[in-house]
């Protein structure tokens, strides 16, 4: 393992809030960036409010388990941003930063005194990221959502739920820590082009038009025959697999999943099931008719799957080669042998003195280790940042925490 | 035009369908210089899976992988051949990154997994893209999008009603995501080359980039300190209320308001009814235990207006609901119109199609689709030619032997 870090010298002031900005600040620092979360004690990000929390359970915007495993490897400055000291402060932060990070409204920023056109006062080449809902403009700019109601405005939420029933939500802001990971992409894209032309530029990241890139394959359908898709439940979204669902297992709630996309792969199912009668019906010869009778085919295979475990069923299938898996709960995830094998949940020890599981590098590097920090408490880099940092005093650092500046 | 973010950095795709093409997707679009591998006559599996224009199939209409792969360089190679192999080497050694999707055993079966690679080019960055990874026990599965997906635990978490199947997110999600993770860590690792000292593997599982950040930030500290978990339940957001998709007149609308002041904002909107009045109300979690009340009531009014003029009235007051629109409405919308979203191409086949515009923008180095998706073995003369210097002759041979 090299000791070095890819991102290693990347600095980034992370104004950004709840989840989606603090995933963006999380996968840079995983990769080796510096990153510091600005925030106060003054309006208390609310991730920080959901229990449980970690210890002995107290109540305390420090030990949400949630906000830890969602804002882990962010450092983080408190600064009373309603103070204009508090914000010459955050200038200083962001003059000695590569990237600053928000996920605001658009105009929030400009109304905190820290703008785009402010920061590049301070930072010429500054890259600054945005991301709110729907863009920096166009008339939805303005637009309030949750990370929840954000994924109706982009036609996704229309195509989830059973075949020919309502619109089924996801019960949690799947956009949330997506876009957070795909706006890494956007900061180094930006970067790299600052290291080459001395440019910066202010992102425009819309969380809406980022989650659209998922419905492609439906968008195409549209715009190529006009048809607009709806809830397609666990069928293939272009209809070109079948079997292609979730079938019920013994026990409580246990499923498995099953997709057959090739002749070699139903040779296999069948081969599986030891060759039953049904499968030689004229209904399922080929990929064509299995698509067509796929409602009664999804019914035939149930019947079979139900009596048997879904972790035995799956090596069944797979040994095969019939594309199986078990569908897993969250008890699962914590327990599978998979997942424990490649480290995908951690048990850290939080500096406030208690044992906590988040997940770690959620991407594997051959040659490097990811940097994984616990979640910050609330300006848990304070003294290094303005004292080391930005070379300030213990007495001026003394009032400006007195003043509530830095809070 | 200026020049694109990426412009400079040559990227290889060994990949098929949507994953890998999706993430090299990402890079041609911002300007890097994308080499789309496929296998002759057959080429990527998205040419067979549509959606096609009046559903004729046509290897060079697929409208998903016209999505996939615009702005990219295709070639065709016949990489299991010995002369094929030594090809893709040729691009290799001067490659920055080469992206795929394949199974890590037949990578390995092929004599292109990374140990091999990085003595052709130690520079090299390999992502690579599967529904579990290169190891763990699950890493030789055969899987697909859909595997992935449920074996991430969103779907028993948070996808579908309680007693029924688990949903998958209506598209190819899991392999979306993985994509998306797979492009920021890639280019990441491309960038940090200098400070680490050369290329390395980049491992994604889709499922376990789900199963991290997604359903595991939320839960499994929780589950890991107090032993119990939850499960889906088909409500938006079951302890507070109103917080679910609902149906209005013509079609669905996420109602969700939950803060006071938010609900303040759709009583108004509702025309302050005398049900909403009742002062145990204005508590969320209060509202969120009395969900067989408070959903008919606010039902009863959401059935009668349309979705449009129910999300326009509420933001007015302050209150987060959206429409939950189709994929015609989401399209159409002007917002996407004016911010340029749906950009049009033109392409030997399809003629005048649209497509997305990217996912975010850069407004000193635009990104999006510029060039169609290339036709099978569109570029194999400017590559093999121009690129790798290879002789007419050479690469008469190389046809003739169904190399390229």
């Amino acid at each position: 393992m090299a000791n070095a870090l890819p991102l290693e010298g990347i600095r980034m002031a992370n104004f950004g809030w709840v989840w989606a900005g603090p995933v963006l600040g999380q996968a840079l620092a995983f990769l080796g960036a510096e990153v510091y979360k600005v925030e106060s004690y003054t309006r208390v990000d609310m991730t920080r409010t959901l229990p449980p929390f970690g210890g002995d359970g107290v109540r305390d915007p420090n030990r949400s388990l949630s906000n830890h495993a969602c804002w882990a490897g962010n450092g983080s400055v408190s600064l009373n941003l309603r103070k204009p000291e508090a914000v010459e402060l955050a200038l200083e932060l962001v003059a000695t930063c590569d990237v600053a990070a928000e996920n605001f409204g658009p105009g929030v920023m400009e109304n905190f005194g820290l703008g785009y056109a402010k920061l590049c006062e301070v930072k010429p080449d500054i890259v600054m990221f945005s991301m709110p809902a729907a863009g920096l403009y166009g008339p939805l700019r303005d637009i309030r959502t949750y990370g929840l109601g954000l994924t109706g405005t982009t036609g996704l939420d229309s195509l989830v739920g059973y075949l020919d029933g309502p619109p089924i939500p996801m019960e949690q802001a799947f956009s949330d820590p997506f876009n957070g990971i795909l706006g890494g992409f956007a900061v180094l894209a930006a970067l790299n082009y600052r290291d080459r032309t001395g440019k910066g530029q202010h992102i425009d990241y819309s969380q809406q038009e980022a989650v659209m890139q998922m419905i492609g394959p439906a968008f195409m359908d549209y715009t190529m025959n006009g048809r607009s898709a709806g809830p397609l439940g666990n069928r293939h979204p272009l209809a070109a697999a079948a079997p292609h669902g979730v079938f019920p297992c013994a026990g409580d709630d246990r499923w498995i999943s099953i997709a057959v996309a090739d002749e070699g792969e139903w040779q296999g199912l069948v081969a599986a099931m030891d060759d039953p009668e049904w499968t030689r019906a004229a209904e399922f010869t080929g990929p064509e008719e299995r698509v067509r009778n796929i409602q009664e085919l999804h019914e035939r295979l149930a019947e079979w799957t139900a009596g048997f475990d879904d972790r035995e069923l799956t090596e069944h299938l797979q040994s095969r080669g019939v594309a199986a898996a078990p569908v897993l709960n969250v008890a699962d995830l914590l327990d599978d042998p998979h997942y424990r094998a490649r480290g995908t949940f951690i048990e850290v020890r939080h500096p406030l003195g208690f044992e906590e599981t988040i997940y770690g590098a959620y991407v594997k590097t051959s040659r490097t280790e990811a940097k994984v920090r616990p979640g910050p408490s609330i300006g848990q880099d304070n003294e290094h940042v303005f004292k080391e940092l930005l070379g300030m005093s213990d007495e001026r650092y003394a009032q400006l925490v007195e003043e509530k500046v830095i809070f | 035009m200026p020049d694109g973010a990426l412009e400079g950095i040559e990227v290889v795709e060994l990949g098929q369908m949507v994953s890998a093409p999706y993430c090299a997707k990402l890079f041609s679009d911002f300007g890097a210089d994308v080499v789309k591998v496929e296998a002759p006559e057959s080429g990527d599996l998205a040419r067979r899976w549509g959606p096609f224009p009046g559903d004729e199939p046509h290897p060079e209409k697929s409208g998903l992988f016209h999505f996939l792969n615009t702005n990219k360089r295709g070639i065709t190679l016949d990489v299991s051949t010995g002369a094929g192999h030594e090809v893709l080497l040729q691009l290799l050694a001067r490659a920055d990154v080469l992206i795929e999707n394949n199974p890590p055993a037949q990578m390995r079966n092929l004599g292109l997994d990374y140990a091999t690679l990085e003595q052709v080019n130690p520079n090299l960055v390999m992502v690579s893209i599967t529904p579990y990874g290169q190891t763990g026990p699950c890493s030789d599965w055969k899987g697909y999008d859909l595997n992935a997906f449920h074996f991430s635990g969103a779907s028993h978490r948070y996808c579908g009603r309680p007693g029924e199947a688990p949903l998958e997110h209506g598209t190819f999600a899991a392999d979306f995501y993985g994509a998306a993770a797979a492009a920021t860590w890639g280019l990441a690792v491309t960038l940090g080359r200098e400070r680490v000292g050369g290329g390395q593997q980049v491992d994604v599982s889709c499922a376990e980039a789900i199963a991290a950040t997604f359903v595991g930030a939320q839960n499994i500290g929780a589950y890991a300190q107090g032993g119990v978990f939850e499960t889906r339940t088909g409500v938006g957001m079951p302890f507070c209320a109103p917080a679910t998709i609902l149906p209005c007149k013509d079609g669905h609308v996420w109602a969700l308001a939950i803060e006071p002041g938010q609900w303040k904002g759709l009583v108004e909107v509702m025309g302050n009814p005398e049900w909403a009045q009742v002062e145990m109300f204005e508590d969320m979690f209060v509202r969120g235990q009395n969900p067989d009340i408070i959903y008919p009531l606010v039902q009863e009014w959401t059935l009668q207006h349309g979705k449009f003029e129910i999300m326009e009235r509420c933001q007015a007051v302050g209150c987060p609901v959206t429409a939950v629109l189709t994929v015609e409405e989401a399209i159409e919308h002007p917002h996407l119109r004016e911010r340029g979203y749906i950009v049009e191409l033109e392409h030997p086949e399809l003629g005048r199609v649209a497509s997305l515009g990217p996912p975010f923008k850069l407004p000193e180095s635009p990104g999006g689709p510029r060039e169609p998706a290339p036709l099978l073995g569109q570029h194999n003369d400017h590559i093999y030619g121009d690129r790798l210097g290879m002789s007419a002759d050479e690469r008469a041979r190389l046809r003739a032997d169904g190399i390229i």
